[in-house]
């Protein structure tokens, strides 16, 4: 589908700036520093990176390269230190924690690697929690949609114990995607994950870009999980280390070779 | 050894951790050495306050303790005066008369001086015969301020009928150890005048500097001895050491102290008790925590043994700990208060430092805990090696309960449920004569004890069905209600275990507010048969109550439903034997009187020819409601149907209630035989005007007396407000450690549940949305424990009354239960703010990167 070969192109300069209007959430001189003095440490050292609507983007890197704090920032779980991590028009940097939790709860889902469901509730239950406390019901259409999809639908009333684990990472996709945000996290999402559900929920992923226009994020270290983006954005020591489109394996996998090279 | 080391450096590094893993002992550590020291404190203050012998009297001559009463008189205090060596020799003595009529006491005092237990205030002490100087309540209610002279009646012949009267002029007011109203104060001589005979109760010595006491005693005997015999059934007096009396009537308050402290100690135990079963649940959430770190030691080789004995040493480590740090508390506390107390001029002692009870404390704390610890330990160590591997941190836990834990805990209930059902089988009817309710009050006890045990074996599998009927309002409230509820009910053992405790203090207290109810309306009920009002003003014998004085009351501003009764000492109903009292005092017309129980019909019923009879009425003429029966008085006849019949006498001593025209049919008098009156403003202002009021309308007139019913009413109504008061306090040591025990649970469930606070924050929770989420889930526990507390505390409350087979009514008092349900929720909700507070504070990143 795309003939020509992927590589690791420069990063756009700075100066450039992400389109209000194609990109859904974008850094700007995104820096994060934690701790003080001498064990101070930049998780994110002046990231400026912005992610297309609609698109399937992946973020990777070795360990310590500052991927999951760049997510965190982006998606108003934590405080960048300075710069700007603008979901739509809004700088998240600058909210109060009310504005982030309502942020959270309607405009970004998320996907952990862990699943995190809550044990004392339902499949449905979980899927819904985001709406419920938000005080708003589950649009039935896409909800039935998102079970059906992802062969959830005679699991509803199960509670997480009683599912597999690519069974309740379905479920936090539905979790994640049932409020219609404007973004979706992805924190390695296939992680725990045997090799044939991984591929289930990549594919998942993949398909409500296609079929839902819904933005998603993901970070992950499995070059075969990144082939399934349209767009692979590298990061090392905090900072942007280049970027893939269209990305196969083996691209992936050579990159981020030669970004531990060059360590 | 090893392995014991790393527990106990686990322990060190965070020592409060290790605070809050005790903290229920460390309260009821507190507790226990708290009570140790308020028995100091009360003893030492009740030995300051003695109003007994005074510390200067050296030598007392009188009857001695427990023995024979001896005979003293003024010719033996006039020899005592002139041994060599006493400084001062007083005679102790008590006359007393009637008053406008009512008693007043006076009591021999020299006045000043070292051996005087009263001190002027107003006026001056009596110097001459017929003079007295009185306490201030007696100069308020007995009207007898400074200045005014009464008449005092201090003999009576056989018949009654006054034959000595004295003078009596009040020229000071004096203050004394105790004031009840009806006592004055003169000098020895005085007294005996008043009184006109020679005894003494006793004589007390004081010694000149410097004498030997042992010569003046070895006097004193011989003096004694030399005096002829007295009179059969008196004994010579015995000379006793003022230390000595002092001592013994010290052993006298302090004897009766000790058996309050050791109904105290019963209930300080019930809270000890409670403390362990909250530290058994502590300790096993602690160690379901740790059990990726116990699996990993085990990975790496340490023993079973070794790894629960040093859980076991920890235990101990915790209970030695806390147990030092409460009786610190303790200490500090005990001896900040009284100080503080009497800065406001409550005169409290302060205690010692009781050495040995803090020991014992401390030891009590470290057995208690090690106790606590065993089980959970024990189950702790079992851990398998490879659960250090597994990468699910998640401490879910069992949710049922073990085949034999659920077959002992059924057994236990099906014991509970028979024994209750032999007591009830084995209830009093309403004659409860020939009952002896103490085998059955301890059955009911027994019943309630097996029922709670089986409540702490089947506690996990009862929270489910509880919880989804009390947690179903929280449910509906939304999502953060689900999520609460959903918490609790996922660690079902855990919610089982502190709730039992917030049950257990509930129970009792349920307990106690049912039985206060129900023995406060019998108590109401026989008040209003024996003080149907405040005050009574009677006739005596054959006098009446003049019209006048009648209208006298009425118009009084002080007093309020002044009820006028006439009495017919001697009505023949039927062909019974006996006479009866009848009387025509109007049942509706005084409030407390509707608080009258009948066995059958209804008093309203009494009006012409309709008659209520009292229990000796029904048991000699055996009649019910419905019989007609002829009343005669003489040649007066008079047919009556009985409307109604009461258990006991009715008010007044009356035996037959009937309307005013059936008594009058009978030859009763116009004129009232008595009159009944309330005060008509509240508090002791408006009982004394009242008091004052009625005592203008008897003065003057002979024949009138007046009794103030309302203080019997009073004195038995402080009684059992003061029971109640104290019980429901003792009980609330309970309560205290089981609300502890919730914080400590909703904490430490916190720290485990930082995942889940997390991802509930990361999907849209607020920051307040997760406090009160996790302060509901505390206060969830109480509602539990309330619930289940209620439910068993009023049937075994009832079953107690019942056993007692006093007719008690079975109240529910809804409003106070409710209270304490409202209470208990209200506690066990501010126990989870903090950890709450806490958990709302960590960051969701940091919250979902917790491995």
């Amino acid at each position: 589908m795309y003939p020509q070969s992927p590589a690791v192109v420069p990063t756009t300069s700075a100066g450039a700036g992400p389109d209000e209007r194609m990109t859904a959430v974008a850094a700007v001189d995104l820096v994060k520093v934690y701790g003080t003095g001498d064990t101070a440490v930049r998780a994110l050292d002046g990231v400026t990176v912005g992610f297309t609507r609609a698109q399937f983007t992946a973020i990777m890197g070795p360990s310590g390269s500052g991927k999951s704090t760049l997510m965190h920032c982006l998606a108003g779980l934590d405080k960048a230190t300075s710069g700007r991590a603008m979901l739509g028009g809004t700088d998240l940097t600058v909210q109060p924690d009310k504005v982030l939790t309502k942020v959270r709860r309607e405009r970004i889902g998320f996907v952990f690697q862990s699943f995190n469901l809550l044990p004392q509730l339902t499949a449905e239950q979980n899927i819904t929690l985001p709406l419920d406390l938000a005080g708003r019901t589950a649009e039935r259409g896409l909800l039935a949609h998102l079970s059906e999809v992802l062969g959830l639908t005679g699991r509803l009333s199960h509670r997480p114990s009683e599912l597999s684990g690519g069974q309740q990472q379905r479920v936090a996709l539905a979790r994640a995607l049932v409020s219609r945000p404007e973004v979706v996290f992805a924190d390695e999402p296939t992680g725990n994950l045997d090799s044939r559900s991984g591929a289930e929920v990549l594919s998942f992923l993949r398909n409500s870009v296609r079929d839902l226009g819904q933005t998603i994020v993901m970070v992950t270290h499995d070059p075969g999980a990144a082939a399934y983006a349209d767009r692979v954005v590298l990061l090392a020591d905090g900072r942007i280390a280049g970027e893939i489109d269209r990305p196969d394996r083996a691209a992936v996998t050579e990159a981020l070779q030669s970004l531990g090279s060059h360590q | 050894m090893s392995v014991l080391r790393t527990q106990l450096a686990g322990a060190a590094r965070r020592p409060s951790r290790l605070l809050l893993t005790g903290l229920a002992v460390l309260v009821a550590s507190f507790v226990v050495y708290a009570t140790v020291l308020a028995r100091d404190i009360t003893k030492a203050t009740v030995l300051d306050g003695l109003s007994g012998t005074p510390a200067a009297v050296d030598l007392a001559v009188g009857s001695s303790p427990d023995g024979p009463s001896a005979l003293v008189t003024t010719a033996d205090l006039a020899k005592l005066k002139a041994l060599p060596g006493v400084a001062e020799a007083v005679g102790r003595v008590e006359a007393g008369g009637d008053v406008g009529g009512q008693y007043l006491s006076v009591v021999a005092d020299p006045g000043s001086g070292p051996l005087s237990t009263v001190h002027v205030t107003q006026g001056a002490y009596p110097s001459a015969s017929g003079e007295v100087a009185v306490t201030p309540r007696t100069a308020d209610r007995m009207g007898l301020p400074i200045g005014s002279t009464v008449s005092m009646t201090t003999g009576w012949d056989d018949d009654g009928k006054p034959t000595k009267h004295a003078k009596v002029k009040v020229v000071g007011i004096v203050e004394a150890s105790a004031d009840y109203g009806f006592s004055a104060y003169a000098p020895q001589s005085a007294v005996t005048t008043l009184s006109g005979e020679n005894t003494l109760q006793q004589v007390d010595l004081r010694l000149n500097p410097g004498t030997d006491l042992d010569s003046v005693r070895a006097a004193a005997e011989n003096l004694i001895a030399a005096a002829p015999a007295p009179k059969d059934g008196m004994e010579r007096p015995k000379v006793s050491t003022g230390a000595d009396i002092r001592h013994q009537e010290a052993q006298n308050a302090v004897s009766e102290l000790d058996e309050i402290f050791i109904a105290v100690g019963m209930f300080v135990a019930i809270a000890v008790v409670a403390a362990a079963l909250v530290a058994t649940s502590t300790f096993r959430i602690v160690f379901a925590q740790r059990m990726r770190q116990l699996a990993l030691l085990r990975a790496v080789g340490a023993g079973r043994g070794s790894l629960w004995r040093a859980l076991a040493v920890e235990g101990a480590v915790i209970g030695f700990v806390v147990g030092t740090v409460g009786v610190a508390g303790a200490l500090a506390v005990g001896h900040a208060v009284p100080p503080l107390l009497r800065a406001f001029d409550i005169d409290v002692a302060s205690p010692g430092v009781p050495l040995l009870p803090a020991l014992g404390v401390v030891l009590l704390s470290t057995v208690i805990t090690v106790l606590a610890v065993l089980a959970p330990a024990f189950t702790a160590a079992k851990v398998a090696p490879l659960e250090a591997l597994r990468a699910a941190s998640t401490t879910a836990g069992r949710k049922d309960i073990g085949k034999l834990r659920a077959a002992f805990g059924i057994l236990l209930a099906l014991l509970a449920g028979l024994s209750a059902a032999f007591v009830v089988m084995n209830l009093p009817g309403r004659d409860t004569k020939d009952y002896d309710p103490s085998s059955m009050l301890l059955t009911t006890v027994a019943s309630g004890a097996l029922a709670f045990f089986a409540l702490m074996a089947l506690g996990p599998v009862l929270v489910r069905p509880v919880l989804a009927t009390v947690g179903w309002p929280l449910r509906r409230l939304g999502p953060l209600g689900r999520l609460a509820v959903g918490g609790v009910g996922g660690a079902p053992r855990r919610a089982a275990a502190v709730s039992v405790v917030v049950a257990l203090g509930v129970t009792l207290i349920a307990g106690v507010v049912v039985t206060g109810a129900s023995v406060r309306v019998l108590a109401d009920r026989e008040m209003a048969t024996s003080v149907p009002a405040d005050y009574e003003l009677a006739a005596n014998g054959d006098e009446r109550v003049p019209a006048a004085v009648l209208e006298q009351a009425k118009a009084s501003p002080d007093l309020t439903h002044v009820t006028p009764y006439r009495r017919l000492p001697a009505v023949k109903a039927g062909s019974a034997e006996p006479t009866l009292q009848a009387s025509d005092l109007d049942m509706k017309a005084l409030p407390t009187l509707s608080k009258i129980d009948v066995t059958d019909g209804s008093l309203a019923g009494i009006g012409p020819g309709k008659v209520a009879l009292g229990g000796f009425a029904t048991d000699v003429t055996g009649l019910g409601v419905g019989d007609t029966v002829t009343l005669a008085v003489g040649k007066k006849k008079l047919q009556v149907q009985v409307v109604a019949t009461l258990p006991d006498s009715g008010p007044l001593q009356s035996d037959v209630l009937a309307d005013p025209a059936d008594l009058t049919k009978l030859g009763a008098p116009a004129t009232a035989s008595g009159l009944l009156a309330d005060a008509a403003k509240a508090g002791e202002d408006g009982r004394t005007a009242g008091q004052k009021a009625m005592q203008q309308l008897a003065q003057g007139r002979t024949g009138l007396g007046v009794e103030v019913l309302a203080d019997q009413r009073d004195e038995a109504n402080a009684v059992l407000n003061g029971v109640l008061a104290v019980v429901i306090g003792l009980i609330g040591l309970t309560v205290l450690i089981a609300v502890v025990g919730v914080g400590t649970t909703t904490a430490l469930s916190v720290v485990e549940r930082v995942r889940e606070s997390g991802l509930l924050r990361a999907v849209g929770l607020s920051r307040g949305g997760l406090r009160s989420m996790l302060t509901a889930e505390s206060s969830l526990y109480g509602v539990i424990g309330a619930t289940i507390g209620v439910l068993l505390g009023v049937p075994y409350a009832w079953l107690f009354l019942k056993a007692l087979g006093v007719n008690a009514p079975l109240e529910l008092p809804i409003g106070q239960l409710v209270g304490v349900f409202a209470a208990l929720v209200l506690f066990t909700a501010l126990a989870g703010v903090l950890p709450a507070r806490r958990a709302a504070k960590v960051s969701p990143v940091a919250a979902l990167a917790t491995d």
